[in-house]
């Protein structure tokens, strides 16, 4: 079964329907939250089911669009957290991955800026492998980016996608390692992000991020995993009381091949290693249970069925 | 740029060099200084690195002094001042405070400020500086020049000579004709002279 990512937005009223509608045809709510009257629900559909589900929103007024990043999440690492690059443009690359579902974190590096001086310490490096890809975000210069790039992509195993000033052919020239993607024209700047060219340009961000995840998700589907996150998320909502006490807006957080738990690690990781999915089966067989940089949190990563031999 | 004269760029990297153009805009606009400047060079060399930015300031606002807002009534060694602009209100009593003492000064109510001055201080005072408004703005430049600085530059060189101000920052230490050569030139390209 092939599921599709969506966002559905839409009123309280009659919500419920959807609800009960993406669980009964399989699908997975990654997130549902409420703003006001409204309702965004983050969600996986079976594909041959969607034009069921948009056929369901319609009389209750409610929008299902696409959205290709639901169920991943993203590093948005800005050089630093100083005025330099913040709000703009990092905040406006991150704000505009979660209107396409990504769960986008951003991480400012301690002593990221600079040509000579730009290093990333072995937390920042960390925290950025446990997410799906990063997105690198660096300056105006191919003279600085030729220089930092080597330092600040040093030791990162995901997919690196980097954005900067410089146009795209010359980010490819002077990135050395090359990195899996290049958004040229989005480097520092002093302004919200609002002219059309602008917004083109962030439109063109989001097509990278998206080439770059569904190559990832080629190869995953290669060897398929044990089990798919979303299910794990299910299961673990449904086995592990104490994550309902949990106040974060997604206690667990959906990623293309593991989940992080917002659970305390110390804890809560000897529950989950043995919790019981499925006929015997159990969570630490077929998933690496350690403890996340990010806070206490737990940090699932799911085997593939080639090493475990179990599907559940 | 609206209001300013002349604004001008120059940079090795063309890209790099007018985004910094974009980004000096819109740090003067959101601190509300492009009415403050006149002529402006921004110039950035990342190869060294090196960030120089030169500038004229326009005429500025004089100093203000006791008699701009306040009215005063003099009665022996007593002073009643009536204020009439409270904008000015705060260090005027941090000058007060510091040049009488805080048992001389005494503010019955928010527009009256009663003051006890040593024999003959009532000469003169309504002449005396209470707020000098370049230090402000030039605080305020500074500062705007620091946002606009590539990150990182945290050696830095600055000053403001008649009317003209400069400002210099670079990762490395700064070179040592840095002023007297280079900043000269870039003085030359708006049509100053330090």
């Amino acid at each position: 079964m092939i599921l599709e990512p969506i966002t559905y937005k839409g009123g309280l009223y009659r919500h419920e329907e959807m609800v009960e509608l993406i669980e009964d045809l399989g699908g997975y709510i990654i997130q549902l939250q409420q703003i006001a009257g409204d309702i965004i629900i983050l969600a996986l559909v079976p594909k041959e089911d969607l034009d069921l589900v948009r056929g369901i929103a319609k009389p209750i007024n409610g929008q299902v669009t696409v959205s290709p990043l639901v169920g991943t999440e993203i590093a948005v690492v800005s050089m630093s957290l100083e005025i330099h690059h913040l709000p703009h443009a990092t905040c406006d690359v991150a704000e505009y991955l979660r209107q396409f579902g990504a769960k986008t974190n951003v991480i400012g590096l301690a002593r990221g800026f600079g040509k000579r001086i730009a290093q990333l310490n072995i937390e920042e490096r960390d925290v950025i492998n446990e997410h799906d890809c990063a997105i690198l975000l660096y300056g105006n210069f191919e003279e600085c980016i030729r220089h930092k790039n080597p330092k600040i992509s040093r030791g990162i195993t995901v997919p690196i996608i980097a954005t900067g000033g410089p146009d795209k052919e010359a980010l490819m020239k002077c990135i050395d390692p090359p990195v899996e993607g290049y958004v040229g024209g989005l480097g520092r700047l002093a302004h919200r992000a609002k002219r059309p060219e602008e917004l083109a340009k962030l439109e063109e961000m989001v097509g990278e991020v998206s080439r770059v995840l569904d190559l990832r998700r080629t190869e995953i589907f290669k060897d398929p995993l044990s089990v798919a996150p979303p299910r794990l998320m299910d299961l673990i909502i449904e086995k592990v009381e104490a994550i309902h006490e949990v106040t974060s807006p997604t206690p667990i957080t959906v990623q293309m091949a593991g989940l992080r738990v917002k659970l305390p690690y110390e804890v809560y990781a000897d529950t989950l290693r043995n919790l019981e999915l499925e006929q015997g089966v159990r969570l630490g067989d077929i998933a690496d249970v350690s403890p996340s940089r990010m806070r206490t949190y737990i940090w699932v990563q799911v085997r593939p069925f080639s090493e475990t031999k179990v599907m559940v | 740029m609206t209001g300013i004269e002349a604004f001008t760029s120059d940079c090795p990297e063309k890209t790099g060099g007018d985004y910094y153009e974009r980004i000096a805009a819109d740090v003067l606009q959101d601190m509300n200084l492009l009415r403050v400047i006149s002529k402006l060079h921004v110039s950035v060399d990342p190869t060294v690195p090196l960030f120089i930015v030169v500038g004229v300031i326009r005429k500025l606002p004089a100093i203000v002094k006791v008699h701009d807002f306040a009215s005063l009534q003099v009665q022996g060694n007593r002073i009643t001042l009536s204020i009439g602009n409270e904008s000015y209100l705060a260090p005027f009593l941090k000058f007060l405070w510091d040049r009488y003492g805080k048992a001389n000064v005494e503010q019955p109510d928010r527009w009256t400020v009663v003051l006890t001055v040593p024999e003959g201080g009532a000469e003169g005072f309504e002449d005396l500086p209470v707020y000098d408004p370049r230090e402000d703005i030039f605080r305020d430049l500074m500062y705007a020049m620091i946002c606009i600085q590539p990150e990182g530059f945290k050696v830095r060189k600055e000053a403001y000579v008649d009317g003209k101000f400069y400002f210099v920052a670079s990762e490395d230490t700064l070179p040592e004709d840095v002023v007297e050569r280079q900043v000269r030139e870039k003085f030359a390209l708006i049509g100053e002279e330090l």
